[in-house]
């Protein structure tokens, strides 16, 4: 099965880390580049610095793990998501906004590709990972709202991360589409 | 008769809603208010919570794997990246 990450920032490249024994290739979508305030939230590493996400995530899997991935470079929009998605069995959104989101869920349908999402509060105490039948995208309360670039929640990242990984892992192996909510308290089972 | 899940500031826990389902959003909020001001939600106790906490907050209505309606009243979650 070929896998495509959208966003391999914060969730995204956290995710990535923990699919990187799975039975399936992965294709990583990210236009952004590398900066240095990413490498306190993000699984990024110094050497990292100025290359573009996707390639950078591409390169650490071969270098750390010998692991392959696709990297393409480019910001997923309406007129390339179908050739994004192609050949993919399934599709994870970890887009940092709305419309980013939307767009991977309508070119998802189009294609008839399973999509699941992974998003994270503001204030890094609370996340989501919902299947796209039961999942509505949630917008900014303002625009440039500051995110999690300093790394206050990285261990709620990682718990994020994780758990998205734990619900493509158990959609590879077995089909199943589980969604979790993730808070302080703990991990809990929505579906 | 749902069960409300509350998540505030990072806590999150169940209440037994004797509410119907499709109640407004409005009245949701209200009620989550009430209860965990009161300590009527196990684990999530907040005598001093605001009247406005979850005015910012989204609503899911969903229904459980078993058939339970659930209800969930949480932060918005628009980061990934």
């Amino acid at each position: 099965m070929r896998i495509v990450i959208c966003g391999v920032g914060a969730l995204g490249s956290t995710a990535v880390q923990y699919c990187r024994n799975l039975e399936a290739e992965l294709r990583l979508v990210d236009f952004d580049r590398v900066e240095s305030k990413n490498l306190a939230a993000q699984w990024f590493v110094k050497q990292s610095l100025g290359k573009n996400k996707a390639e950078a995530v591409r390169l650490q899997l071969a270098n750390f793990y010998g692991a392959k991935a696709e990297a393409m470079g480019v910001r997923l929009a309406a007129t390339n998501a179908a050739q994004l998605l192609a050949d993919c069995g399934l599709a994870v959104d970890c887009f940092d906004n709305a419309d980013s989101r939307l767009a991977v869920a309508a070119a998802a349908a189009t294609a008839g590709v399973p999509l699941v999402h992974a998003a994270l509060a503001a204030d890094g105490t609370f996340g989501l990972v919902r299947w796209d039948e039961r999942f509505v995208p949630d917008r900014e309360d303002t625009a440039g709202q500051a995110t999690c670039e300093g790394g206050e929640h990285l261990p709620m990242i990682g718990l994020v991360g994780a758990t998205l990984a734990r619900a493509i892992q158990d959609f590879v192996r077995g089909g199943d589409r589980h969604d979790y909510m993730i808070s302080l308290s703990g991990v809990s089972r929505t579906a | 008769m749902a069960i409300l899940n509350i998540t505030y500031q990072g806590l999150s826990a169940d209440y037994e809603l004797e509410l119907d389902f499709a109640a407004s959003d409005e009245d949701i909020r209200r009620i989550a208010v009430e209860v965990v001001r009161s300590g009527g939600v196990r684990g999530l106790h907040v005598a001093q919570l605001p009247v406005n906490a979850f005015d910012q907050f989204v609503i899911d209505r969903l229904r459980a794997a078993d058939g339970a309606q659930r209800i969930y009243l949480r932060p918005k979650v628009p980061f990934g990246a």
